[in-house]
């Protein structure tokens, strides 16, 4: 909520001190509604809890008990992840949904489902990066700080921090073209009128090619770091 | 004179300490660029399309985020790793061995282990507000001055919050979620007062004084100099420490070791 505060605060000064009644061919509500959505959608389609604790597995030798469960390491966390964020999802989605009803913000309540569907889709490229770190800690001590960078980056290059059509190009087009923007960006704008559905829909496509690429890289770091691992019997 | 030599060696063994991982070393350092830039991205590219946000244009907003880097990163090379894991110090009974030193507790908690790597990060926040400063219409040098004062205050009411937050895990043991509100609340300092609504700018420079942390001695540069706020500061930030330290002495007596 704080988050969203401050953000909202933010627009209403710029539009209070702006000579324009519209930035970037939309109007201050339309940024309203962006922030208000981009605080809890951001949200959702981060992992860090998750990760941490993918991280303090393999660190601790811990892993031992689930390697020899007949589910993958992989697959048990996305399970965990998942049912994680179904639930706290549903509460807390509720909050920009009464606010902006409230406010009479616009919004397209018709595609809010199919926006979610995205943002769910992309935590499964969240996952893969979330497994790609905590192979890290196969061969590195203290990879925490890996989690936070990346996040920070996912922070700049998913829209949450400000709306990817504000910046500049060529900058803009590179951003649209990464998975990336497809865990704030995409539903929200598409939610919120700012870009069509065809547009929107591209970000099925790009979430996929995420998945394939990171999800074999991190296939790849898990075989290799297996080989290295040790149990210790923890 | 003892706690002087207790901070240096306290920094010694830490520097030490952080060289052993080195990845580590150089990551933290990598995590915070990517922050400060989401910042300056952040209100670089707001300024594309407006020439104000609240009362302060580009150039000025500059030295705000400047400032803000500065404080932030002594903040956290001082003190941000100490309290981050105070919860699971009190938690996993770390805590008696530190109440049995003949030291206050409230210093060895404080300032126990501190994050050398992120040195790195207080060069870079010096090196962009020097680029602000140089870029600033009319700056006057002399009105640095005020900094001497105003950013250990500001580091100093950060601190003491951020302490009874973190003292509170004495009270309920697992306090993460008052340490996620804590963030919550320290995101309000990392944009201009100007742009908040007077209560709200009242509430930050006051009851949670994250305010005063960027926003203050921002004015002090770029402003003229407003003496009854940066007395009320100076004043406030020895309040708050001493409220800090009353407020762990008053926590220690509902204290019972977890350890043994």
């Amino acid at each position: 909520m704080c988050t969203a505060l401050i953000e909202l605060t933010l627009w209403i000064a710029i539009f209070a001190s702006s000579t324009s009644t519209s930035i970037g061919g939309f109007t201050r509500e339309y940024y309203l509604a962006y922030v208000l959505w981009v605080a809890f959608i951001g949200r959702i389609s981060s992992s860090w809890m998750y990760e941490f604790r993918m991280i303090e597995e393999v660190e601790s030798g811990s892993i031992n008990g689930l390697l020899v469960r007949p589910m993958s390491f992989f697959e048990y966390y996305l399970s965990q992840l998942m049912g994680y964020k179904f639930v706290t999802s549903i509460f807390s989605l509720m909050i920009p949904l009464a606010v902006i009803y409230w406010m009479d913000l616009p919004t397209d309540f018709s595609k809010v489902p199919i926006a979610l569907a995205l943002v769910v889709y992309y935590l499964i490229m969240v996952h893969c990066l979330s497994f790609i770190v905590s192979t890290f800690a196969f061969s590195l001590t203290r990879v925490h700080s890996f989690t936070v960078a990346k996040n920070l980056a996912l922070w700049l290059l998913s829209g949450e921090l400000i709306p990817l059509d504000l910046i500049p190009e060529p900058f803009k087009s590179v951003l649209l073209k990464l998975p990336f923007c497809n865990a704030v960006y995409m539903p929200v704008a598409y939610m919120t009128g700012r870009i069509p559905r065809d547009v929107f829909m591209q970000g099925f496509l790009s979430t996929t090619l995420g998945i394939l690429f990171f999800g074999a890289i991190g296939w790849w770091l898990w075989r290799r770091g297996l080989t290295k691992y040790v149990g210790t019997g923890a | 004179m003892k706690y002087a030599r207790l901070f240096a060696a306290f920094f010694k063994a830490s520097l030490v300490a952080d060289l052993e991982y080195r990845a580590n070393f150089v990551t933290r350092i990598a995590t915070d660029i990517f922050w400060y830039a989401a910042q300056i991205i952040t209100f670089e590219t707001l300024f594309r399309h407006t020439d104000r946000i609240g009362s302060w244009n580009l150039e000025q907003t500059r030295v705000f985020l400047g400032l803000l880097f500065v404080v932030d990163a002594f903040y956290m090379i001082f003190f941000h790793d100490n309290l981050d894991r105070m919860s699971d110090r009190v938690r996993k009974g770390e805590m008696d061995l530190l109440l049995a030193k003949p030291v206050d507790s409230q210093f060895m908690l404080s300032c126990q282990r501190m994050a050398t790597a992120l040195i790195g990060n207080l060069l870079i926040g010096l090196s962009w507000l020097s680029f602000s400063l140089y870029n600033l219409p009319g700056f006057q040098p002399a009105r640095l001055l005020w900094l001497i004062f105003l950013i250990p205050a500001g580091l100093l009411c950060l601190y003491s919050v951020r302490f009874m937050f973190c003292s509170t895990a004495i009270l309920f043991t697992r306090s993460e979620n008052l340490q996620y509100l804590w963030f919550q609340v320290y995101k309000l300092g990392m944009r201009p007062d100007s742009i908040y609504f007077p209560w709200l700018k009242f509430v930050i420079l006051t009851i949670l004084p994250v305010g005063i942390v960027a926003s203050v001695p921002a004015r002090a540069i770029l402003d003229p100099p407003n003496f009854a706020l940066f007395a009320w500061v100076v004043v406030w930030s020895f309040v708050l420490l001493y409220l800090s330290h009353r407020f762990w002495q008053w926590a220690l007596t509902k204290y019972s070791s977890a350890s043994s």
